[in-house]
């Protein structure tokens, strides 16, 4: 089947079997590959990406559904060479160990900063309480938001 | 290529100047997220006297690194951080010589003034931010198809028959794979090979469980002991029970195989790249010389990538039909079939005098078998399953001996292997025997230890919590514990807890003082320690591998949770004690290693109940809470 997506800014057209996961999509027709298998069960948060703006589980949408949507990967994040403040403080915070899981923590920090640009710490946890994290960089991360809030 | 580890070490394998004034460093250690890229890097250009950003850090190739055992105990910085320094040391001196970089390593190059805590954090983490780093899953090599198995229901279960005709006949399925017991499908697109490998209609044999006999290993050994037991003012008998846990990696195994006739090329989240060489050798039948594994980055790994089976199994799948695999394995394979940490049953009786000097001290530890090759040999199986099953404390009759039983699961290395078990066990108790003698645990630990650097945590760790003034009560409480791990690094912890009226645990503050010698990374060290303490945590108070028989009930995170944002400790303090002239001795395990205890020893202050098996549920909390 013939898809036309819109993904980072940029149409994108697609000949992939129906039903196709976003995530495989990506993956393996686009050649974009931060947004991470974790469980093909939207329990994880490693398939995240921003659907216009929210964050949503890429493994669990279909390239149909996607079609719909302006959809941005972490590829998608910096402009212009540019780093996104989120994208900085996660690199100054250093929060991260493997990096797996770290696409789908910037996704949905993005997603946050957007609707509220100034997060409590509880904000920040529920926002980010979707993204399983086993390296454990948590409190790494709630730093780097509120340093990204601050930015901003 | 070296043959024996860090025999001899020589310059040109370790370090090489390039034309372009860039320094490139080669190691056998791997990076699977706990910083060694970076600390390696520091350390050579603090050693050159270069910036960091001109350092390159190969990892793990085996066609371009030497010989190394593999990447665990927590000794990346130990060793090869050792060598590497002393390298770069020798490599300084023979660029001011305008000599090349080439000859013996010497042992003996005196330290310089430790490394500024400059430069990047991480190295890899611009790539990691901006989606460039590239992961085992992210390989793509020309040619490439997907590969998935088709499990047996238990493991040890045989194919008896196949029936694939329904599989065949599925939209880009490029072949059905029978080799032996294993049984995967081809296909062009991921989704068809997971979808054709469900399509196979196996009947499976199983076979009757091995009548496989507990070993016992003798730890330490003192006749006297029982004797001594009877004798003690103040003694405590109590069993204390850990159940299997899965490593989880939040990443699925995955291996990039590409074998051809006469060679073979592996990319493989491996642990253990020289290793997995040689068991690929011999499963394709190939000179150990023809085969390459290049690591790459896994999704963190804690122990389970020792094993080399997924990368096997994507390489026989290669094998059989030409062409290049990426076999990633699904969430519920990685619960299912992923070697898990071993369950045990922890029997401990301690006693002592009227003054609360330990007099003497049994300790029995029934566990499955720890470390990658599982083994029973007694003196390497007294380092694995049986690693820190002694106490740290001054006990004058001591028998501690290590039982190994047979396992329906498959089970592997997982972070500190036994260590976290028995210092449950032992940090337990030693809180027991305070509390039974009415005594500030503190101060009994102080009064049992004579050495200087476990003294020095504790005390540390003490101010830091304020553990004598802090106010407990109202269910909230503190508990402490500690440990010298195996290698030598010296470790003591305080957390702070709630427990609800039904029973819920929640993590307030979390202290932590560490004295792993020489720092190298400072902020790397830091990274490490609330790693393992979130982790240790998340498995102390929530994880369990569902299992009976061997057939894991487990699939997917609904039935597996680990600790969230939401569940993390408030806040993690952690001092950094290590001495600039002490060797450094790993921080990677060590610090995961008192959490279970200093939470359960926290629930007892907070509320009374004394949790003896993991993990500590509301449940068993109001269960235990009386």
């Amino acid at each position: 089947m013939r898809y036309r997506l819109e993904v980072n800014g940029t149409l994108r057209d697609l000949d992939v079997p129906r039903g196709t996961t976003l995530l495989e999509a990506l993956r393996d027709d686009l050649g974009l590959v931060a947004a991470r298998y974790g469980c093909g069960r939207g329990q994880c948060g490693a398939c995240f990406v921003l659907a216009d703006g929210r964050a949503v589980t890429s493994c669990l949408m279909s390239v149909e559904q996607a079609a719909a949507h302006r959809i941005v990967t972490v590829e998608g994040l910096a402009s212009g060479g540019e780093l996104a403040a989120i994208q900085s403080a996660f690199v100054e915070e250093d929060a991260m160990q493997c990096g797996y899981c770290t696409s789908g923590m910037l996704i949905s920090a993005a997603a946050l900063l957007a609707e509220q640009p100034s997060p409590t710490d509880d904000e920040i946890r529920d926002a980010l309480a979707p993204n399983l994290c086993r390296c454990g960089v948590q409190l790494r991360a709630i730093r780097a938001v509120k340093r990204a809030a601050e930015q901003l | 290529m070296i043959a024996q580890p860090n025999e001899s070490p020589r310059l040109e394998e370790r370090i090489r100047l390039e034309p372009d004034g860039r320094v490139t460093v080669f190691s056998g250690k791997v990076e699977f997220g706990q910083g060694i890229r970076t600390a390696f890097a520091k350390i050579v250009a603090a050693g050159l006297g270069i910036t960091v950003d001109r350092v390159t850090v190969v990892l793990g190739d085996t066609a371009q690194v030497p010989y190394d055992r593999g990447t665990f105990g927590s000794r990346s910085i130990a060793q090869d951080g050792e060598i590497l320094r002393r390298a770069a040391a020798l490599a300084r001196r023979l660029i001011a010589e305008g000599r090349p970089l080439e000859g013996p390593i010497p042992e003996d190059v005196p330290v310089g003034p430790p490394a500024p805590d400059a430069g990047p954090r991480r190295v890899e983490a611009p790539e990691i931010v901006t989606g460039r780093a590239r992961f085992v899953a992210d390989a793509r090599l020309p040619g490439m198809l997907r590969g998935a198995i088709a499990r047996p229901p238990v493991r040890g279960a045989r194919p008896a028959a196949v029936d694939d005709r329904a599989a065949r006949a599925m939209a880009g399925v490029v072949a059905v794979v029978r080799d032996g017991d294993l049984i995967g499908v081809v296909a062009k697109r991921q989704a068809q090979a997971v979808a054709a490998a469900q399509a196979l209609e196996i009947e499976w044999t199983v076979p009757p469980a091995a009548d496989l006999d507990t070993v016992s290993i003798p730890i330490n050994e003192d006749a006297a002991t029982l004797a001594a037991l009877a004798g003690a003012a103040t003694r405590v008998a109590a069993t204390y029970a850990m159940p299997y846990i899965s490593n989880a990696p939040i990443g699925p195994s995955a291996a990039v195989a590409d074998v051809r006739t006469d060679e073979a090329t592996v990319y493989a989240g491996t642990q253990r790249p020289f290793g997995l060489r040689d068991e690929l050798a011999a499963v394709l039948g190939l000179p150990v010389d023809a085969v390459r594994v290049i690591p790459l980055m896994p999704s963190g790994t804690y122990g389970r990538n020792s094993l080399g089976d997924v990368a096997v199994e994507a390489a026989r799948l290669s094998k059989a039909c030409g062409r290049p695999i990426l076999l990633q394995w699904s969430r519920e394979e990685e619960f299912a079939h992923g070697p898990a940490r071993p369950a045990c049953a922890l029997d401990i009786e301690a006693g002592t005098d009227a003054d609360g000097r330990f007099v003497a001290w049994r300790y029995d530890e029934h566990t499955n078998a720890h470390g990658y090759g599982g083994t029973l040999d007694p003196r390497q199986a007294a380092f694995t399953s049986g690693r820190n099953a002694v106490p740290p404390y001054v006990v004058p009759h001591l028998a501690v001996t290590l039982h190994i039983e047979p396992s329906p699961l498959r089970t592997a290395s997982f972070r500190s292997l036994a260590a976290a078990e028995n210092v449950f066990a032992i940090e337990s108790v030693v809180d027991e025997i305070a509390a039974a003698r009415g005594e500030d645990p503190l101060e009994l630990r102080l009064r049992n230890t004579r050495d200087p650097r476990l003294r020095a945590v504790l005390e540390a760790v003490a101010e830091r919590s304020e553990w004598r003034e802090r106010p407990r009560g109202d269910g909230r409480g503190l508990g402490l514990a500690c440990t010298l791990y195996a290698h030598g690094t010296y470790i003591a912890q305080v957390a702070e807890v709630t427990v609800a009226p039904n029973g819920r645990v929640r993590l307030g503050r979390f202290w932590c003082a560490i004295d792993p010698g020489r720092v190298i990374d400072p902020n790397g060290v830091r990274n490490q320690c609330e790693g393992a303490i979130v982790q240790s945590a998340s498995w102390t108070l929530l994880e369990e591998l569902k299992q009976r028989d061997g057939r894991v009930a487990t699939t997917g995170w609904d039935t597996y949770p680990i600790a969230t944002f939401r569940d993390v400790p408030s806040e993690i303090d952690i001092e950094l004690m290590g001495a600039p002239g002490e060797p450094p001795t790993g921080v990677g395990e060590p610090p995961g290693v008192p959490v279970a205890a200093a939470i359960a020893n926290a629930v007892f202050a907070a509320c009374g109940a004394r949790v003896r098996e993991l993990p500590i549920t509301a449940d068993r909390v109001r269960a235990a809470r009386r």
